[in-house]
């Protein structure tokens, strides 16, 4: 019975595919896109260009605009369905800024305002012109605290009247943004903040006339939906799936090759390998390759060829204490804690050294003002004896009379968890201390995690940047941000060189200073600075794999104008592939 | 869950019943095989710190972590995602999961078999009343009362116990009262009661007797539903705090893609907890013919 | 009879209101909220916009009475975690049918499947055929639904777009308009989903109608010469139906409100996984509106149960009245 049905099954999905591809090859003579450009030699007919990615079921998912949210964007981990406009600026794959939306920028002359001109001719897909006006529309919506944006922190105090009018205090017209005239925007700011241009990286505008009209949901319906960036919205069933097709109106910087986005809905974290082994999906991001689907990677030529491994968004896991209580307010505690931890070896044979390397600091070797001559790794070093003396001194010697604790952690997923569960034993193993994991659900976890007091006396957590700038990373260690460790020199430091101009390496020196105080004084103990990566079907190509300064050749964090290069091969057809075997 | 064994329907001339029934049960094969099951994973369970090789929490991080079984002889059964030795997982998880498999549903008979034959037998206001409080019970989402309670009381065995038992005495209760409600007006009852029996001992002597072999069943189906359900907790972060091992958990955690490529992470605790359902039904089943002879053909 | 069937329908309601009471004041109680979801925290001000936003911002009773007034109309609010913020109601008519369906059709495949088997074992003990039967039953409880839905992914594969066209079925739809009932969409989860029940129904039934055949009425009707046939219906499944009733009737609410594995595994947009999600999302009106449903469909098929069980056995009264 059950041998006849998967031959049946067999047979069934061949004969599909077979109907599928018979008419295709025919065409093939004329293979061009919507925009008339003809397609890359080796690509397959432009029936064929769709790009499916698993969405996951579980999480709550509000909008597919990151002006609606961010926390809870459609199928939103990898920002992929947010195409319906560009933003002001795009990185390139060495993560420096380029022209989006707007051709160009700079800044005034006092520092204190920053003005972007729009590429001319910039059309949504109604035929209303983009205007500066949209993209002023857009942050006065995330302001407005009838919306309650999830992301406001991103501008409280770098944008002018920002944080007044989250409070309520100004209304949202009165935020330092203007538009000067259809093509140009000015965003005044604080004081001066150079770093501002590569915070408006994020955000694709939402039209004015449609919010207006609408609401901010007019995004999740295609009759209603607008779009002035590649792609429109074509379907969307929440928890079910989302298309997007290639707008056709579309002529600004990244016109598309492929035809269509798919995000299917599944077991996002188990399921997807399996997926992507079926030829269901065409990529499958890090965070949902386990070591066990690694070891298929590595054992499989074409699929080790075609894990891209990267930096992504520089995202470090660590430890942190409440250091305003006993026993973590003792620094001796805090330093035997951190030289107890042997990230060496849990990250080779734990974690995989193809996820991640060993952590010293906070800052990932490649991040702005890191430290990549090693030289804060003296201070957090794996060495048991002296972690065992430290402790003693500080009065537990053995770990006798040290109380019991709890290693919380953020919802995190099942390889996660064997993390901190390797890292809690190689504590206890050297310290004697005992230490139970209890991996907790997010929202909890957070919320403890945030209050003051803080509830979480003992955690693991990790972060990632949202700008490539030393003064986002290390702003969740300063002292009002969402640790429980105060430092008032790395206080000082920090917010002075948030807001220096003119001597850039001076900035980044003061950053150093910060971090090494940081590490000195045990704010947090580092683990990991992941590797990230993406797994891509063998038949996925684009200009996008372009290797980077590094010699890295990959779809790197916030790299949106990939989107705009992607093409399927007609390696797609060849019977070896997944899709087809 | 033992019951006195005397009075059945038929009333038959017996010698001491409690011997009969040892007699029958011994005789019965399949029993004596679930009961040595049984015997053995009670043992090592109790036995788990001597018999284990390591310590429950020790993590060989200088090995590969997922080292599959039979490969390394100081680590015969592999290790898992931490590292640490499996086999010793495996004993330690033999404890945890037994007495959550068994306490569980323990406690919840415990609490609905009375409440079920109360109702059941007496019926009137009394059974409205119970019936209410089932209808408010099983209406609220196991697992929301779980987060709520174990968000007050914190995580741990002793509280996922709680929980699972206060959320798992409706089964049972439902269960005997419609056996009671079947048998309180049946001819060996109303005889009993027009000799003078007592309430008591017409529904421990003479009802629940027959009333069991459903109540069985039921208790072996309980024991790895309890075993995943704790696991089903511990996923979500509410559950029993590591490095303590159960077997629940250790076959939540190899699943997915890795089920193929590092096959002992679920199949040794999935065989684990088979065996022990194995066991619990078939003395189960055993105990039920032994209990009440008509029944065996 | 009706004036019970009243009485139970009044005493529903008030247990609908003792749930929603304290399922508010619990849900609110638990830690984490629909927003909690920031890595950096937010500003008081920023938190204050928040909890206005979801209405959190007002007293506990004040919110619990705009809850009750809102419900007694069917209205219980929008969704905090559903895309556009649709209506519970919406949400529910709208994931529901899914759900219904596969659980409709595992109901019809464990029931009869598993009463078959159980009475097959039964007639059969301690045969080759009952040890199967319980060895079945035994894995069907033993492997948890996820470890059977990851084999049946690895051997299958994940369904591309699920349930738009259900495609080539292998068993014709039994409702002329509705979806197949093996089409290739559906078999998977029904398959997955019927094992544990079809394990629970086997195995009840084995026993009851294993209890009956050796009771004393079994024997005399076989004494007085009656067919097998006359006897395994008059006798043998009538009052096997008891103990098979309690046990399996409640199953069917189970059943029909879904499972969370089935419908994330298969990536069925179905009702199941708000069980689940919408207590782990914190989506405080899709809970109040999940529970009072299920609230609901548990009085309703208590009810039936305890009026079964008069018509299988008249002797059962529905009032107990007088009975001691």
């Amino acid at each position: 019975m059950y041998r006849k049905l998967s031959l049946l099954l067999l047979g069934l999905s061949a004969a599909l595919w077979l109907s599928i591809l018979i008419p295709i090859t025919g065409a093939q003579d004329s293979n061009q896109d919507i925009y008339g450009r003809a397609l890359p030699a080796d690509a397959a007919p432009y029936e064929m260009q769709v790009w499916t990615q698993l969405c996951d079921s579980t999480r709550t998912e509000t909008s597919l605009s990151s002006v609606v949210t961010v926390y809870q964007r459609i199928c939103g981990d990898a920002h992929t369905f947010d195409k319906f406009g560009d933003s002001l600026v795009d990185l390139d794959e060495n993560l420096d800024l380029i022209p989006g939306a707007a051709e160009r920028w700079e800044p005034s002359a006092d520092g204190l305002s920053w003005t972007f001109y729009l590429r001319p001719g910039q059309v949504w897909s109604d035929g209303t012109p983009l205007t500066a006006a949209d993209y002023v529309a857009s942050y006065r919506f995330m302001v407005d605290p009838a919306n309650a944006y999830d992301f406001v922190w991103m501008w409280q105090g770098t944008i002018l009247n920002w944080s007044e009018a989250v409070a309520g205090e100004v209304t949202p017209e009165e935020i330092g943004m203007e538009a000067v005239d259809d093509l140009t925007l000015r965003v005044f700011t604080n004081g001066p903040r150079p770093y501002l241009p590569g915070t408006l990286y994020f955000w694709p505008p939402l039209q004015a006339k449609a919010l207006a009209e609408h609401g901010p949901d007019y995004v999740l319906d295609p009759a209603l939906s607008v779009s002035s960036g590649p792609f429109i919205l074509k379907e969307f069933v929440a928890g079910d799936r989302v298309i997007l097709e290639a707008n056709p109106t579309y002529n600004g910087y990244r016109q598309p090759f492929l035809r269509e986005l798919r995000g299917l809905y599944g077991d996002q974290l188990n399921g997807s390998f399996l997926a992507f082994q079926n030829g269901d999906v065409d990529r499958v991001n890090y965070v949902h390759i386990s070591l066990a689907d690694f070891e298929v990677i590595a054992g499989d030529e074409v699929l080790s060829a075609n894990y891209r491994p990267n930096f992504g968004d520089f995202r470090t896991d660590y430890l942190f204490f409440d250091t305003y209580t006993a026993p973590f307010d003792n620094l001796q505690v805090r330093q035997a804690f951190a030289r107890a931890l042997d990230r060496e070896a849990i990250v080779a044979n734990v974690i995989g050294p193809q996820f991640g390397i060993p952590a010293y600091s906070f800052l990932a070797p490649g991040f702005p003002a890191s430290d990549t001559a090693g030289a804060l790794k003296q201070y957090q070093m794996y060495d048991c004896p002296a972690a065992q003396a430290l402790l003693a001194e500080a009065g537990y010697p053995g770990g006798e009379g040290f109380p019991d604790l709890e290693l919380k952690l953020r919802g995190e997923s099942e390889a996660r968890e064997q993390w901190w569960i390797a890292s809690a034993a190689s504590i206890s193993d050297c310290l004697g201390v005992n230490i139970s994991v209890n991996n907790m659900e997010f929202s909890a976890f957070m919320e403890g995690l945030l209050a003051r007091p803080t509830t979480v006396q003992f955690g693991a957590v990790s972060y990632g940047m949202d700008y490539l700038d030393p003064s986002n990373m290390l702003g969740v260690w300063v002292s009002t941000g969402r640790h429980s460790w105060r430092n008032p020199e790395f206080d000082r430091l920090v917010e002075e060189a948030n807001v220096l101009v003119g001597d850039p390496a001076e900035r980044l020196a003061m950053y150093q200073t910060a971090e090494q105080i940081l590490v000195e004084d045990v704010g947090g103990i580092f683990l990991v600075h992941r590797i990230q990566g993406d797994l891509f079907q063998p038949f996925i190509a684009g200009d996008c794999f372009r290797p980077d300064r590094q010699g890295v050749s990959a779809l790197h964090w916030g790299n949106d104008w990939c989107w705009g290069s992607f093409y399927i091969t007609d390696g797609v057809m060849a019977a070896d592939t997944y899709r087809n075997r | 869950m033992t019951t006195p064994a005397a009075g059945g329907p038929a009333v038959l001339p017996r010698r001491s019943p409690w011997g009969d029934a040892a007699r029958r049960f011994s005789r019965n094969r399949l029993a004596m095989f679930g009961l040595i099951l049984l015997l053995c994973l009670g043992f090592i369970a109790l036995f788990a710190d001597v018999l284990a090789p390591y310590e429950v929490g020790q993590a060989f991080r200088t090995q590969r972590a997922y080292l599959r079984p039979f490969i390394n002889p100081d680590h015969p059964l592999g290790l898992d995602g931490a590292g640490r030795d499996y086999l010793t997982r495996l004993i330690y998880g033999a404890r945890t999961s037994l007495l959550v498999g068994l306490s569980v549903p323990l406690i919840s008979f415990l609490i609905g078999v009375p409440l079920g034959a109360l109702s059941g037998y007496r019926g009137g206001w009394i059974d409205f009343v119970i019936q209410r409080l089932v209808d408010v019970a099983t209406a609220i989402p196991p697992l929301l009362f779980a987060l709520f309670l174990l968000s007050v009381v914190g995580s741990g065995v002793e509280n996922v116990i709680f929980v699972l038992a206060i959320t798992g005495w409706i089964e049972p209760l439902r269960l005997t009262r419609a056996q009671f409600l079947a048998y309180r007006e049946k001819d060996f009852v109303l005889s009993a009661r027009a000799l003078g029996a007592t309430d008591l001992r017409i529904i421990a002597g003479h009802i629940l007797p027959n009333a069991i072999s459903p109540l069985l069943i039921s208790f072996t189906f309980a024991v790895p539903l309890a075993i995943f359900a704790e696991a089903g907790l511990s996923f979500l972060g509410i559950g029993i705090t590591e490095p303590t091992a159960s077997w629940g958990k250790m076959v939540g955690s190899g699943i997915g893609s890795s089920v193929l490529v590092y096959y002992h992470v679920a199949l040794f605790p999935t065989l684990l907890v088979a065996f022990t359902m194995l066991g619990f039904s078939f003395v189960g089943d055993g105990l039920q013919e032994a209990l009440d002879p008509n029944r065996s053909r | 009879m009706t004036g019970y069937i009243l009485r139970r329908l009044l005493a529903l309601l008030f247990v609908m209101l003792v749930v929603s009471v304290i399922v508010f004041v619990l849900m609110n109680a638990v830690p984490g909220g629909p927003f909690s979801l920031g890595e950096r925290g937010y500003t008081p001000d920023a938190l204050a916009n928040l909890e206005r936003k979801y209405g959190l911002d007002k007293p506990l009773v004040e919110r619990y009475w705009n809850f009750l007034s809102g419900a007694l109309q069917l209205d219980f609010g929008y969704s905090f975690a559903v895309a556009g913020s649709p209506p519970v109601t919406e949400v529910i008519l709208r994931a529901w049918p899914v759900t219904l369906h596969i659980g409709l059709y595992t109901i019809m495949l464990s029931f009869t499947l598993g009463i078959l088997m159980g009475i097959v074992a039964a007639y059969r003990r301690n045969t080759w055929i009952d040890n199967l039967v319980t060895f079945t039953a035994t894995l069907g409880i033993t492997l948890p639904s996820f470890i059977i839905a990851t084999f049946l992914l690895i051997l299958f594969g994940f369904q591309n777009g699920w349930g738009d066209n259900p495609r080539e079925w292998i068993i014709p739809p039994l409702f002329p308009g509705t979806a197949p009932l093996l089409a290739t969409d559906y078999f998977l989860p029904v398959f997955t989903y019927a094992l544990a029940p079809l394990a629970l129904v086997a195995r009840y039934t084995r026993a009851s109608v294993a209890d009956a055949l050796s009771a004393d009425y079994v024997r005399t009707a076989r004494a007085k010469g009656l067919t097998d046939r006359r006897i395994m219906f008059r006798h043998v499944l009538r009052n096997a139906l008891i103990p098979m009733v309690t046990v399996l009737l409640p199953q069917i609410p189970n059943l029909l409100t879904g499972s969370l594995f089935i419908e994330v595994v298969y990536g069925i947009p179905g009702l199941g996984k708000f069980f689940v999600t919408s207590i782990t999302n914190r989506d405080y009106p899709m809970i109040m509106g999940l529970v009072l449903l299920v609230a609901f469909l548990w009085g309703i098929t208590y009810l039936i149960t305890d009026i079964l069980y008069t018509l299988i056995d008249p002797r059962v009264r529905l009032t107990g009245r007088g009975s001691a």
